[in-house]
């Protein structure tokens, strides 16, 4: 059964489609992770035009990140103002990462900054976590508990401007750091049509020491709301979201990330962070070696159709 | 598929008269195939191309033909073709993945005796409308291979379709297809504005990059022996168009040849018109882009929040 696209006007397999939003709503489910930086790398692989998956990645992320943040919310796990700071910062960066795609897409260099932003950030993140994880495995085995959360140090941070209390995350400190990880991840996400749970988080629990159950209700809520306002503007700017291909892959996403959950359940924390770590890098990897190695076709020809100039 | 089943019975009757017409004429005119396939008429044809028959050019020394209306013809009129296309508008639905179209056509005042005596050559073009497309090469920059080079070529066919009754360097001479902007190898394609300063054999590397691209993609098609005639006057081409092609209209030109010199050419449209909720679609994401956008988010966390409550229970 085949579903002709509408926006990335290309025929493709529905039962293709779906079993990879399952395959990634069933590792979002798994590692508690948004899975656009699964998803775009396989769409822009079998053959969607990358500005294409990155507008539709976006919404995509918005279907599964709903849940999660409801959920996480209703268990009061979400501090709102903080969120509410992130988003602005989100707004700004998305607003700014939409007119680079148009840019980059002008120059031709958008696959360009697409494969080098994935193989940077997928490799600083993965090794990261891959230290991180396997040093709480070594010293869990060793007897010891995990990591706590270390008690609260004045840093270089205190001492800025625009200073806010944040009492659900029992935080007294400035709003400018959160404001620049909001917009830093906002721009991230309209890019490279990702949430970008995987820098928010880290980035909230060892720049901000916020407490760590209330980071990932507090990074969903962001991600809800960032990745509705890229969708919004790649729509407007680049008409590059298909409505279509979302709706598909969100279906099959659903369905994998409840078998995701389950299977989640069954491993530790610190063994789950060690696998996501390791698949961060791979796609990474996979992305690289595109760059890298010698392609069998140099030329590339992109019809001027549709507002490209 | 009705217009193409239609079609097909009307071939058959064209191919029925025809042959009741060779049978009521006593002369020997020639092997008639009957009501053969069209496919197998045309692998028939495939197996053994025919060259045309050598002439002396002042005088074209043509069999008289044996039918009762010409008792004497002393300068034959000259030949005209009249052409259509199977299906006229073509729906892009949600369901689409490509199709099939037919040109098919006939010579009026034919002087081939049957469809095998190969005395025609006939071209089929199906084009998409011209748009500017980029060409870009990549190189190596410091151990990363990206895009360094650009050339743009203006109004290049989104999609083209060449069929043939023979291979075109075969029907006539190359300046005839350059004339009459048939082939690839056409003389405009040069470099447009905000292309990258290339020599004369970067260019031609450029152009055939495009030509192979464009084909890899299923978009530019060539079949030798693609047209196929089915009786003394009438042909037909089948021209696939691939579920990729861009929407839009395309034009069918057809061209008849006869020793090289082109007799006579004819032109016909087809619409592709997106349909159904594809139409809906694309037409609200170009026209309402933002609404579109607060549309599919809504979609989306609407999608979300189902989900999780059906699997909540």
């Amino acid at each position: 059964m085949t579903l002709y696209l509408p926006i990335a006007e290309m025929s493709i397999n529905v039962w293709v489609l779906i079993s990879m939003g399952a395959a990634v709503g069933f590792l979002s489910g798994l590692f508690g992770v948004g899975g656009g930086f699964i998803m775009t790398p396989l769409l822009i692989f079998i053959g969607i035009p990358p500005a294409v998956a990155v507008g539709t990645g976006s919404a995509q992320i918005v279907a599964s990140s709903m849940s999660g943040a409801v959920a996480q919310y209703r268990r009061g796990n979400v501090d709102i103002k903080m969120g509410l700071v992130l988003i602005a910062g989100g707004l700004v960066g998305t607003v700014i990462g939409v007119d680079v795609v148009r840019i980059l897409r002008r120059l031709g260099q958008f696959d360009l900054v697409v494969a080098l932003g994935y193989v940077t950030f997928l490799g600083i993140v993965g090794i990261l976590m891959l230290i991180e994880s396997s040093t709480t495995l070594a010293k869990v085995q060793a007897g010891g508990k995990g990591r706590g959360r270390r008690a609260h140090a004045h840093s270089w941070l205190d001492g800025l401007p625009f200073k806010m209390r944040f009492r659900h995350s029992k935080l007294y400190t400035s709003a400018v750091p959160p404001a620049v990880i909001g917009t830093f991840v906002g721009f991230l996400a309209a890019i490279f049509g990702i949430g970008g749970g995987f820098i928010i988080v880290p980035a909230l629990i060892y720049i901000l020491r916020m407490p760590t159950n209330i980071v990932v209700g507090t990074a969903l809520f962001q991600i809800v709301f960032v990745t509705a306002a890229a969708t919004v503007l790649q729509s407007a700017t680049n008409q590059t979201v298909d409505l279509a291909l979302a709706l598909v892959l969100v279906i099959g996403g659903v369905f994998g990330a409840q078998f995701g959950a389950i299977a989640g359940q069954r491993l530790r924390g610190e063994q789950l962070r060690f696998w996501l770590a390791a698949l961060v890098l791979l796609v990474g990897l996979r992305v690289g070696y595109d760059l890298v190695v010698k392609p069998a076709e140099l030329y590339s020809i992109t019809p001027l159709v549709r507002g490209l100039e | 598929m009705t217009p193409i089943a239609r079609l097909v019975s009307a071939l058959i009757a064209v191919l029925v008269a025809s042959s009741a017409a060779a049978t009521a004429n006593p002369t020997p005119a020639g092997p008639v195939t009957d009501i053969a396939p069209p496919g197998q008429l045309r692998t028939a044809q495939q197996t053994k191309p025919k060259p045309p028959p050598k002439t002396p050019p002042p005088q074209k020394s043509r069999q008289p033909r044996p039918t009762p209306t010409a008792p004497a013809i002393l300068s034959p009129p000259p030949e005209r073709i009249e052409v259509d296309v199977s299906t006229r508008t073509i729906e892009v639905t949600s369901a689409f993945a490509g199709t099939e179209i037919i040109v098919f056509g006939t010579v009026l005042n034919s002087q081939q005796e049957s469809a095998e005596s190969g005395y025609y050559d006939v071209v089929v073009v199906v084009e998409g409308r011209g748009a500017t497309s980029i060409v870009r090469l990549k190189s190596n920059v410091g151990g990363l291979w990206i895009n360094t080079q650009s050339v743009r070529f203006d109004n290049l066919p989104l999609y083209s379709a060449i069929a043939s009754s023979r291979p075109l360097e075969e029907i006539a001479e190359p300046s005839v297809f350059v004339a009459n902007v048939i082939g690839y190898t056409r003389a405009r394609m040069f470099p447009g504005r905000h292309s990258s300063k290339v020599t004369a054999e970067e260019l031609d590397a450029y152009k055939t990059a495009a030509l192979r691209l464009k084909q890899k993609d299923g978009l530019y098609v060539t079949s030798d022996y693609g047209v196929a005639f089915i009786g003394p006057a009438l042909f037909r081409a089948s021209i696939k168009l691939p579920a990729n092609i861009p929407v839009g209209p395309l034009g069918a030109r057809v061209f008849l040849f006869h020793d090289g010199q082109l007799l006579a050419s004819q032109k016909a449209t087809v619409m592709l018109e997106r349909q159904g909720v594809d139409r809906l679609v694309y037409d609200f994401a170009f026209e309402h882009p933002v609404w579109y956008g607060i549309l599919t988010v809504a979609i989306a966390a609407f999608a979300g929040l189902a989900a999780s409550l059906a699997f909540r229970r």
